[in-house]
């Protein structure tokens, strides 16, 4: 059973949208329809935080709190979830929630146009954690501008959280939680004017779709794709939403890899993957916000095949494949033979990234590093990734990868050929650096020049191998 | 002023709640009428071309289009330039920046407006445009003719000086990005007067473009602000926006609002002066500058906009808080085929003094000598070595005074010591530290604007109604305002309304900028109160007989004559009911002030304000990236009204300038076409930027020598230049690297890739030399 009805809770009520316009964004469905003016368009892309919700999810009798971008999330994704915005978190009798508290007791708000956005940030951290040390507060306001305050009143007004009371949600828990399951997510089907929107709940499903309509485009987090509608100003006509599907959402590993469903969110993925390679979580961090990385997905990078998407450098250097899937086919190709051209892939209308497997090598060595303007939510000027087998002092395995050096994400490799059973010398490392001239010829553009681009790829380089021979990092503490 | 208590009360803004709870409205939060409109501003695509056709035939046809707008449909004045002209609304003939408006819909939602202006199709005869200063200089094409300014005989003095260097030196461009973009909503009323609600910094200047461009009196147009998202200068003078709306709203006889997108925002509203310098200095042994003779050129854009007086304070202020004995200014203000420049907080004053911090951080570094030391050797002093280069004596000295305390209080020398062997002892990683002083002029250089007006209600039952000719954009002139008036009256701050900017209310205001708001509005508003105050005390004097008076007290709702106290609300209603008036209007000008333009010569400046910042960098020299780990910051304030917004103030103006002086790179093509469009692709600092040591402090000893509201002093552009300290702590440790033997050449904005940059370059000279 479809249905064309979206439902989804707000202040304690079910609200129901129906047959939505599939390409209207959950800002405008909120400013122009709910006539709820606080929560901000600063940009439509998702590169400010002014538009900054929480979305409430229900899991294993829990509802997980989600920042996320309501410029560039469509309508039809509320389906099953707890909608909050700003002007709800003041109780009925018109106190201030903690956090709201917080920010006019610390003076963080001066214009106060980006404020809402930030309030909602730090709700969500407020519910998710228990205590918010300096690391929780940057990385929870990561995805949040501020141009008036210098953020040290709002992140002080984040510290005296730890010292604030229980809110109005944690009382209307357990209503809240039987409400959501009362419109856990349906199977959904619309058609509105010349769009179609699907949103399947089971691979099944999707595949009957996929069969019945081959050129529907695959949205999940959405991030890079609502772009067409909010800055191109094109309609998304025919989408296949995926994040609905449970099935695809997981992380399973054996003794050989790591397998990650395609609309696990990064968030997700970057506490698992720590473990393994701390510095994937590192650059997953700095990858995009919080609000992006709520609900971007590796496979969304995968597929959008951007030469400066930050998972991709890492995934080619550790070897990863994918499982791409049509309606009647499953095949497993290894990442570096999947882009073929400037955001081209081999993906084929109607196939879509099931999944990734990212072989685990406990013994290997492994190094990523990005280069950016601004630590956190800008985009490389260039990304690399280093992983390598040291045998008695000798190179046994390498594999480098970049990203923002060419048209794709790709693989250095004259480069791994120099430093191949080497015992990576000064004098080695001086003709790997060379040798990357071959494996690239970077452009300029506004964020680095190719000039810039090649020295610092030959630079990480002496990086790398300094960290591994004085066996420390060398980094800045960010 | 007898019986003076100066306020000092720390009040939260007065919106915060408002703020926090989504309820603080903001233009494009006004509840639309039935049939609103939206708009969307089409625009050229091409840097400098002459227009051969514009075809609007699929436009006009475009679902949702209910008119559409080009300069046929203006019955006026088709300019928006608020001193010259060359800013047209649309241009007929010649498109001169990419971006530049050329013609605009009206539909019945936004979306639908922004996709018809798409379909346009136009046809341009391309022009070889000039994009950079160094073309601009090249082919001679400036917005105005430059200005020059000498003391004494620079040449001469160079020449006999001991030691002499030349150089140039960059400063970048900047996008304002104030979180609220560009928007207007113009409502229609009766005899064609239309009620206009823009998000600017200037509502009077608003109403008399409109009011011109559509051949109206200004009495038919009315502007109304309650609250902006961020100005910096950005919504000084940017009048396209709200114009394009009014024209809209005109032709079509309908409520139009027209909000820009963010990217459309930053492709067609103009940014900050980027500057490039050019000098030859002589100096003694201790870095004492003898002789200076320098050139300043900016990008200035199509147009001169405010191009003219930007580039006229660089020229005040490239002393910055130095005596310049013998010293010669020329500068060239270079016109481009960009967008143009405009103003933003330091209003070309921090471009001045960037080039003179430069200068004297490589005179240090050539005597090899601590440049906190050179600075020192270098500032004007109390009794003599006072004149500034433009004639000004200055009286309210203190740089001396908060720069030693500021190196006592964050251990400079210490910490530098250390530093010099924590780069001993890292190869890759290398620390910096800089110390830099500020001292920026407070006043608007073009003498009329100086002026600010004011209106005030007492009603029957004590409340207050505040209204004055300032914005309130962030920075809390409401508050501070109310808090002026609520202690004028001795009333509590919550019988105060503060209320929307209105040129209904008072007219003829000047733009909110040039950091005066507060003290020009806020002393307008004291003198509206003073008046009520005179009606209200000679009623009292009559009827209560009162004689002897010597003073009256406004003191916790009560007016005190000698030991006589009336309750303040039993006297408005006594007041009242005898026909006294209990509203005024109130007035200020700025006095002392006089500029000669012509001779360059005078005071232009009320006061000045002061202030100093040490800052501490790790810079990795393997990829230019870098963290600022410290910053101690002492900055003089006044008698501050509301220190905590006076905080607020100096750390966000610190943080934005740590912006324009590091991270943000606006960046265009040969071709003209802007590259830097949304915050994907310009980066402005983010919580994780900030110093992670961030120690910020208030001068106590500060009190305005003038008679300025609260012997107080403003925060609004001085902070920003306290960032110079972050630049030039990068600069040195750059300079580590050459063990402090010689000089880097590093531009501003020090990105990752310009560091780096210098690193190499620094290696190369100093390998070459060896």
């Amino acid at each position: 059973m479809t249905s064309n009805i979206i439902k989804f809770i707000l202040n304690d009520k079910i609200q129901e949208i129906h047959n939505p316009d599939p390409n209207e964004t959950i800002l405008n469905y909120i400013r122009l329809r709910l006539k709820k003016t606080g929560t901000k368009e600063g940009c439509a892309e998702g590169g400010c935080g002014a538009c900054t919700i929480v979305i409430g999810e229900l899991k294993k009798n829990n509802i997980i709190y989600k920042a996320i971008n309501s410029c560039i999330a469509f309508t039809p994704s509320l389906e099953g979830k707890q909608l909050l915005v700003v002007e709800d978190l003041i109780s009925e009798n018109g106190s201030l929630h903690p956090v709201q508290s917080a920010m006019v007791n610390y003076h963080g708000s001066q214009c106060g146009f980006c404020t809402p956005g930030f309030v909602m940030s730090l709700f969500s951290m407020y519910k998710n954690n228990n205590s918010y040390n300096e690391k929780t507060i940057e990385e929870s306001l990561s995805g949040n501008l501020c141009r008036c305050t210098g953020y040290r009143p709002i992140i002080d007004a984040a510290k005296s959280l730890n010292n604030s009371k229980s809110d109005q949600f944690k009382k209307n828990k357990r209503k809240t939680i039987s409400l959501l399951k009362k419109i856990r997510p349906k199977s959904i089907s619309i058609k509105n004017q010349n769009k179609k929107y699907f949103a399947p709940k089971t691979i099944n499903e999707l595949k009957k779709i996929i069969r019945k309509y081959p050129n529907l485009d695959f949205l999940s987090g959405g991030t890079d794709m609502s772009l067409i509608v909010t800055k191109q100003k094109k309609d998304l006509d025919n989408i296949v939403y995926l994040n609905s599907i449970n099935e695809l959402n997981y992380i399973k590993e054996n003794y050989k890899y790591i397998e990650v469903g395609a609309t696990t969110p990064l968030r997700q993925f970057e506490l698992f993957i720590k473990k393994y390679y701390s510095d994937f979580n590192i650059i997953l961090k700095r990858y995009g916000s919080v609000q992006i990385r709520n609900v971007a997905t590796m496979a969304g990078n995968i597929a959008t095949a951007s030469p400066i998407g930050d998972s991709l450098p890492l995934l080619l250097s550790l070897d990863a494949s994918i499982v791409i899937e049509s309606f009647n086919k499953k095949t497993i190709l290894p990442l570096k033979n999947f882009f073929i051209g400037y955001r081209k892939t081999k993906l084929k209308k109607g196939q879509f990234i099931s999944s990734i497997r990212i072989p685990i090598l406990k013994k290997n060595i492994f190094k990523a590093y990005k280069i950016s303007k601004r630590i956190d939510d800008d985009i490389s000027s260039v990304c690399a990734s280093f992983n390598l087998a040291i045998v008695n002092k000798k190179i046994k395995s390498i594999k480098i990868a970049y990203g923002g050096m060419a048209a794709i994400p790709k693989r250095a490799i004259y480069c791994e050929k120099v430093l191949l059973n080497s015992n990576f010398s000064e004098n080695i490392i001086l003709k790997a650096q060379k040798s990357l001239e071959k494996d690239f010829q970077p452009i300029n553009d506004m964020r680095a020049s190719k000039d810039y681009r090649m020295e610092i790829a030959k630079n990480l380089l002496i990086k790398c191998f300094s960290e591994i021979k004085q066996n420390k990092l060398i980094r800045l503490n960010y | 002023m007898k019986n003076f208590s100066f306020i000092n009360e720390k009040r939260p803004h007065d919106s915060a709640r408002k703020h926090v709870s989504g309820l603080a409205g903001y233009t494009d939060d006004i509840e639309e009428p039935n049939g609103t409109l939206h708009g969307a501003i089409g625009w050229s695509k091409e840097a400098y071309a002459l227009i051969k056709k514009i075809d609007l035939s699929e436009v006009w046809k475009s679902e949702g289009v209910i008119t559409v707008v080009t300069t046929r449909d203006i019955p006026g004045r088709n300019d928006v330039g608020p001193v010259f002209n060359g800013d047209p609304i649309f241009p007929s003939k010649k498109v001169e920046f990419y971006g530049q408006p050329l013609f605009a819909v009206a539909a019945i939602s936004t979306d639908l407006a922004r996709r018809a202006v798409l379909k346009a199709k136009i046809i341009y005869k391309i022009l070889k445009p000039v994009v950079t200063i160094k073309e601009a200089l090249k082919k001679k094409t400036f917005v105005l003719k430059g200005k020059k300014i000498q003391r004494g005989n620079p040449t001469k003095a160079i020449l006999k000086s001991k030691n002499q260097l030349k150089g140039n030196f960059t400063t970048g461009s900047q996008e304002h990005f104030y979180l609220e973009g560009q928007v207007a909503f113009v409502i229609p009323k009766e005899d064609k007067d239309l009620l206009v609600y823009s998000s600017t910094q200037h509502p009077s200047e608003t109403q008399q473009i409109i009011s011109k461009m559509l051949n109206q009196k200004s009495n038919s147009i009315t502007v109304l602000v309650r609250r902006i998202g961020g100005g910096f200068g950005g919504k000084e003078t940017n009048f396209l926006t709200s114009s394009i709306c009014a024209l809209l709203a005109s032709k079509t006889s309908k409520p139009v609002k027209l909000k820009l997108d963010r990217d459309d925002d930053m492709i067609i509203t103009g940014k900050r002066h980027d500057f490039y310098s050019d000098y030859r200095v002589g100096f003694n042994d201790l870095g004492v500058i003898e002789g200076l003779k320098i050139k300043l050129a900016s990008r200035c854009g199509m147009s001169p906009d405010l191009s003219g007086a930007i580039n006229e304070r660089a020229l005040l202020h490239i002393d910055n808080a130095y005596y310049l004995s013998n010293v010669q200014v020329q500068n060239y203000l270079c016109k481009t085929n960009t967008v143009s420049s405009t103003a933003f907080r330091g209003f070309g004053g921090n471009q001045g003094m960037m080039a003179i911090e430069n200068i004297i951080d490589n005179i240090a570094r050539y005597l090899k000598k601590d440049p906190a030391e050179v600075r020192k050797n270098n500032f004007y002093r109390k009794n003599n070595k006072n004149i500034t280069h433009y004639g000004m004596k200055i009286e309210d000295n203190v740089i001396q005074k908060i720069f030693n305390q500021l190196i006592k209080k964050s251990n400079y020398k210490k910490r530098y010591s250390k530093i010099k062997r924590f780069n001993l002892n890292n190869k890759y990683l290398k620390k910096g530290i800089a110390i830099t002083p500020v001292k920026f002029g407070i006043s608007f250089t073009t003498i009329h604007l100086n002026q600010a007006g004011a209106l005030v209600h007492i009603y029957t039952d004590g409340s207050v109604h505040l209204n004055h000719g300032g914005i309130e954009m962030g920075q809390g002139t409401n508050t501070k305002i109310a808090q002026l008036v609520a202690n004028a009256l001795g009333l509590p701050y919550d019988k105060i309304k503060i209320s929307s900017t209105n040129t209904s209310k008072v007219p003829n205001t000047s733009a909110s900028a040039a950091s005066s708001t507060t003290d020009l509005n806020g002393a307008a508003a004291l003198n509206a109160v003073s008046k009520i105050k005179d009606n209200l005390e000679k009623f009292i004097v009559k009827k209560y007989n009162i004689k002897n008076i010597r003073n009256v007290a406004y003191r916790k709702g009560l007016i005190i004559f000698n030991k006589r106290s009336f309750k303040f609300d039993d006297v408005i209603k006594e007041a009242y009911l005898n026909r006294i008036s209990l509203s005024s209007s109130g007035f200020y000008s700025t006095p002392k002030i006089n500029f000669n333009k012509k001779t360059f010569s005078g005071r232009p400046f009320l006061y000045f304000c002061y202030g100093a910042s040490v800052t501490e960098v790790t810079v990795d020299t393997l990829t230019g990236e870098n963290i600022i780990d410290r910053v101690d910051i002492l900055q003089d304030a006044g008698k501050a009204i509301n220190p905590v917004l006076e905080l607020g103030q100096i750390e966000g103006g610190f943080v934005q300038g740590q912006g324009w002086l590091t991270m943000e790179e606006v960046s265009w093509k040969p071709n003209g076409q802007i590259t830097t469009t949304s915050p994907s692709t310009y980066k402005i600092p983010a919580a994780k930027d900030i110093p992670k040591k961030f120690n910020v402090e208030i001068f106590k000893q500060g009190k305005n020598k003038e008679n300025v509201v609260n012997k107080s002093k403003t925060t609004g552009e001085p902070p920003l230049m306290l960032a110079m300290s972050v630049f030039y702590a990068i600069k040195d440790a750059v300079a580590s690297v050459g063990k402090y033997k010689a000089i880097p050449k590093l531009d501003a904005p020090a990105t990752p890739e310009k560091i780096l940059m210098s690193l190499n370059e620094l290696k190369n000279r100093i390998n070459y030399d060896n």
